[in-house]
């Protein structure tokens, strides 16, 4: 693995959800959801990566309340996750979205002995502790994802068709509601909670555009947007962990953004480098000139976006210790479309991407690159 | 010593002065016997006998040399006599003479001295008339002009008159003739600076100036001062005409004013002053001014005609080359031709934008025509061909029109670095069109992306444009650009031209313009089915009567798309393949997985299209089929649901296997939308085959 080698591992339903463990701090664990219209057929996996011996422990959680379309582990509680899923019920031949969050009832993955091992082994899917779930106010309505507040733990942003409301953890009922003015006919991709600006702040993506409401007010009005992020539709953001004002967009137009939010007309850095819809992009949270985009092209694309990183008295440049502006990597492991990846919140070389066949492929930055941006 | 002595004063020796006789005789009778001594005694007997007689000749001869002496001095007494009688004469006579001769001198000198004292009289009295008359010549010869003769007398009479200045009676006439002379050097600066003198008054002005010994630097100051004005003046006339003459005109003005009073000042200088140190600067700053005019003139838009702009061009070089030889400024001559070429890559610069704007502007036409064509089809290699004959057509005027620059009558036609200039010219003029063209066709391609309205036609037809002019148009127009100057200027080498660049640009915006046609024709079908797909309800949806209409829709646009890329790009033989007619959907769902995708190549959706028409439309496909299989994916579909779909796919795959040429590609995506929406379905069972292909031979 450290040379470059990913490790696999396959589950056996299509998959569109992958996060890390946001809260933990010791084990790099990545959770990932299932995605059956099978009933009673999805897990969750929670697999764990020891980093001594390369191994990968995984353990099951049934998850029949549905399939999942988006997870989130909360950043607050290792514990806790929550999940955007979708049931289809034959009697009334209707589907029914809906946002759950769960305990695990162990954060051990690893077995202490030989023992465990083989009483895991022989062992099938756990239970996982539902503690609330939380319904559209209409029954059709679709729930594209499900974010958590990052510092307050009784928030959760929840992105519908049409709307964002947030809502609160412990009874579910809708705090705040936003609702994009005018051209309502054009339905939300996905969103996300703004790091910056004391978290009040609430991103979405509105077919080619991106929307930042403030979550305060009821206001339609977005305390920013940037109008025509990709030539079509956006599918993705992320915003710079260091720097309030950057945030990168992923889109239909093959097309990875970098923008300050203050100016958005153009790019302020812009590479087009897969060959199909970008389904997902992310900043390391620890080098923000690393990112990681997945693709229906079937590809990972580790990049470095250096040149935008960089402070006025730097003179990183002059050493000739940063690195090249583009593509780093190709991870070509996968076979299908890429719909996510994320890196390990643990540590900072690692990271996981998840393809729509089920392949889970966690990768490491490789060496030279990672030398250039320590040493 | 002693026996020297001994023999010395041996007084034994006859012939010594010691001779004793008696010693001698002694030593005889003591020691000579009797016959001896009577042998002895006859011999000193006849000696003495012969010395006897010896010495009586010798007493005659002495007595008869002396009686005649005697003899001789008695007559030369009385030659002496008469000799002294005659000198005495003889000095007497000369005293006389003497006497007459100072009585006669003495006689003359009054008479001398007076003619003497009369000539210097007669001398003094003309220079006095010329000294008097002075003033009145000075003043006859100023009123008549005659400035340079009055100025000789003057200077001829300075230096008496500095000699005798002194005197009161020379006093009033120099004074007067100061003041003459003052008068004249005022009229004289007062000719300088007045605008009217022409260029050789000038001149004979100030060289009359500075014969009045005005100092040199001061007046080659004034000189120069004011021949700046009078050019100055020149050229202002000359940059207020040149608004509204044209250029034939302006040069016969510019040549006749300005350039020959300069030509006139700077030989007037060189002879003056005898120095050049300062004149090529001035002169060079006169020519930089007279140059920037000139290029003005040149550019102005009436001045484009290139007959009447190379006969302007080359008088005024034909002039330049006159002034070359006088003024031995080397910045004149290679100013002179630095305008010659520059005139020429200006025409070059007129002549590709105006190629550019002309292009642009029947590119407009077309645009226009092809949206507003409505259904009918149009001859898009009709549109091309008028198109590339035209842009040919345009290229081939431009480079003869600079041919003109090589005229055997011009001045600097037949310079070979005039044939170099226009060569190069003529290569700026292809190079620069067709990366305009190419920066055009990149442009239109990228307005085309961000959603601009231009047709798809047109951006098939400008990559063609590009690829045939990479192909053959660049080395046809050079050919003919060889040709003509091998015509116009015989011998002329001209290194190849890299023209690989001009290729690089024309195959990018070809491929650009290919790219952006495929990506929109495919978002375009995209588009239709990415809304289709999520705007439907397909859990709820009734059995399916016939492919859905956003199905006949995407095969328009796509067949519309193919249609046109057929008329431009050649169809590479289709692979005749059996297998188009296979259902695809023999497949149980199950055998979509992982293993199944290993062995199939990986597909490039946003990839460069190749330039024929299948590698086209195999582009617009890929793009419009893997956005179907992303939309499904996001669905749910029910039994009906997911019949209408395979019966959609099917319909598709019935209608698009005549478009482009890969098979496997099409029907690779065509399977992974059924086996999407079959693995999103509720209640998976499809229909049978043939049930399907009623279905859609009935829709």
């Amino acid at each position: 693995m450290e040379d470059g080698n990913s490790i696999i591992y396959g589950l056996e339903h299509q998959t569109r959800s992958l996060s890390p463990q946001y809260a933990e701090s010791e084990a790099i664990r990545f959770l990932i959801g299932t995605q059956s219209l099978k009933p009673n057929s999805n897990q969750v996996h929670v697999v764990e990566l020891e980093e001594d011996t390369g191994a990968l422990h995984t353990k099951v959680f049934k998850h029949d309340i549905g399939e999942i379309w988006h997870l989130r582990c909360s950043p607050h509680d290792a514990a806790n996750l929550v999940t955007t899923h979708n049931t289809y019920d034959p009697n009334t031949l209707q589907c029914t979205m809906g946002v759950s969050i769960f305990k695990l009832p162990t954060l051990q993955v690893i077995p202490k002995d030989l023992d465990e091992l083989s009483s895991l082994q022989g062992r099938n899917a756990e239970d996982l502790e539902l503690l609330v779930t939380i319904k559209p106010e209409k029954a059709e309505e679709e729930i594209r994802c499900a974010e958590w507040h990052p510092t307050d733990a009784g928030r959760l942003g929840v992105v519908y068709e049409s709307s964002v409301r947030v809502h609160d953890v412990s009874s579910g009922a809708a705090v705040c509601s936003m609702k994009s003015d005018g051209r309502t006919r054009l339905k939300l991709t996905a969103g996300k909670w703004n790091p910056h600006q004391g978290h009040t702040q609430f991103a979405v993506l509105q077919d080619m555009h991106i929307k930042c409401f403030d979550t305060r007010t009821d206001c339609s009005k977005p305390s920013w947007s940037i109008d025509n992020a990709h030539r079509q539709l956006v599918r993705d953001l992320d915003f710079n962990p260091n720097r309030q004002f950057h945030l990168a967009s992923a889109g239909d137009d093959a097309a990875l953004n970098i923008w300050d939010y203050r100016n958005g007309k153009e790019p302020i850095f812009n590479r087009t480098d897969h060959s199909h819809w970008v389904w997902t992009v992310r900043y390391n949270s620890y080098h923000e000139q690393l990112l990681l985009t997945g693709s229906s092209d079937g590809r990972g694309l580790l990049y470095a976006a250096a040149s935008i990183c960089r402070d006025p008295d730097d003179d990183s440049e002059k050493t000739g210790k940063i690195l090249e502006d583009g593509v780093l990597q190709s991870y070509e492991q996968h076979e299908d479309s890429v719909y996510c990846s994320e890196w390990s919140t643990v540590e900072p070389w690692t990271f996981a991407s998840l393809s729509y066949d089920a392949r889970l492929v966690i990768s490491r930055v490789p060496r030279p690159f990672k030398y250039k941006l320590l040493l | 010593m002693e026996e020297a002595k001994a023999v010395k004063e041996n007084p034994l020796d006859i012939d010594s002065s010691s001779f004793s006789p008696d010693v001698y005789l002694d030593c005889l009778l003591k020691c000579a016997t009797l016959k001896q001594v009577m042998d002895k005694e006859a011999e000193i007997v006849t000696q003495s006998q012969f010395l006897q007689s010896e010495m009586q000749t010798l007493v005659y001869e002495n007595y008869n040399k002396f009686i005649s002496a005697t003899e001789t001095v008695r007559k030369m007494r009385s030659d002496f006599k008469i000799m002294q009688e005659e000198m005495n004469k003889l000095s007497e006579n000369i005293n006389k003479i003497t006497t007459f001769s100072s009585q006669i001198s003495e006689n003359l000198q009054g008479s001398g001295n007076n003619v003497r004292r009369l000539c210097g009289t007669r001398q003094l009295l003309d220079k006095l008339q010329f000294l008097f008359l002075l003033p009145s010549q000075l003043n006859k010869a100023i009123a008549e002009g005659r400035y340079s003769d009055a100025v000789q007398d003057y200077s001829h009479a300075q230096r008496v008159l500095q000699k005798y200045g002194n005197q009161p009676s020379f006093q009033s006439i120099q004074t007067e003739c100061s003041e003459i002379i003052f008068e004249l050097k005022k009229t004289l600066r007062e000719r300088l600076i007045s605008p009217n003198t022409s260029a050789t008054e000038l001149a004979e002005s100030v060289a009359l100036l500075r014969q009045l010994q005005e100092s040199d630097s001061s007046l080659q100051d004034i000189f120069l001062s004011c021949a700046e004005s009078r050019l100055d003046k020149h050229l202002q006339m000359l940059s207020s005409i040149a608004e509204h003459t044209d250029i034939l005109d302006w040069v016969e003005k510019c040549n006749n004013t300005l350039l020959a009073d300069l030509a006139i000042i700077i030989s007037c200088y060189n002879e003056m002053f005898e120095q050049e140190a300062i004149i090529p600067e001035f002169a060079d700053k006169i020519m930089i001014q007279i140059f920037h005019l000139f290029e003005e003139v040149i550019k102005r838009p009436e001045n484009n005609g290139t007959e009447m702009l190379i006969r302007g061009l080359d008088k005024f070089f034909r002039k330049l080359q006159a002034m070359t030889e006088i003024s031995s400024s080397d910045m004149m001559s290679s100013k002179g031709t630095e305008v010659v070429i520059q005139c020429i890559n200006h025409k070059a610069m007129v002549q590709y934008q105006s190629i550019q704007t002309q292009f642009k502007d029947s590119l407009m036409k077309v645009r226009q025509s092809l949206a507003s064509k409505g259904s009918e089809t149009i001859d898009l290699k009709d549109i091309l061909n008028s198109l590339q004959v035209y842009l040919m057509q345009k290229i081939q005027a431009s480079l003869l029109d600079l041919m003109a620059f090589l005229q055997n009558n011009l001045s600097f036609g037949l310079k070979p670095w005039c044939a170099k200039a226009v060569a190069d010219a003529c290569s700026k003029v292809i190079n620069e069109t067709m990366a305009n063209l190419s920066d055009l066709v990149k442009k239109m391609a990228c307005l085309q992306t961000s959603n601009n309205n231009i047709p798809f036609e047109l951006l098939l037809i400008l990559a063609k444009l590009c690829l045939d002019m990479q192909e053959t148009g660049v080395s046809t127009l050079q050919n003919h650009l060889l040709k003509l100057l091998e015509e116009a200027a015989p011998g002329l080498t001209v290194d190849n031209k890299d023209t690989s660049s001009v290729m690089v640009h024309l195959s990018t915006a070809a491929q650009t313009a290919l790219d952006s046609e495929v990506v929109f024709i495919g978002q375009t079908a995209a588009q239709m089915l990415r809304v289709s797909v999520l705007a439907r309800d397909w859990l709820r949806a009734p059995e399916p009567r016939g492919p859905r209409a956003v199905c006949r829709r995407v095969v328009e646009t796509l067949a519309s798309a193919d249609g046109a890329a057929s008329q431009l790009f050649p169809t590479s033989i289709k692979p005749s393949s059996d297998s188009s007619r296979r259902t695809i959907w023999s497949r149980a769902p199950s055998s979509f997985s992982p293993l199944n995708r290993i062995f199939s190549e990986r597909i490039e959706v946003f990839s460069p299209a190749g330039a024929d028409r299948a590698a086209l439309s195999n582009g617009a496909l890929k793009v419009a089929l893997k956005a179907l299989v992303e939309c499904v994916r996001l669905r749910t579909f029910g039994r009906h649901g997911l019949q209408q779909l395979q019966v959609d796919v099917h319909f598709l795959q019935q209608r698009l296997s005549c478009m482009g040429n890969d098979e496997r590609l099409l029907n690779a995506l065509l399977e992974d939308a059924l086996a999407s929406a079959q693995l999103r379905c509720v209640d998976p069972q499809l229909m049978e085959p043939s049930i399907v292909d009623i279905i859609c031979e009935r829709g």
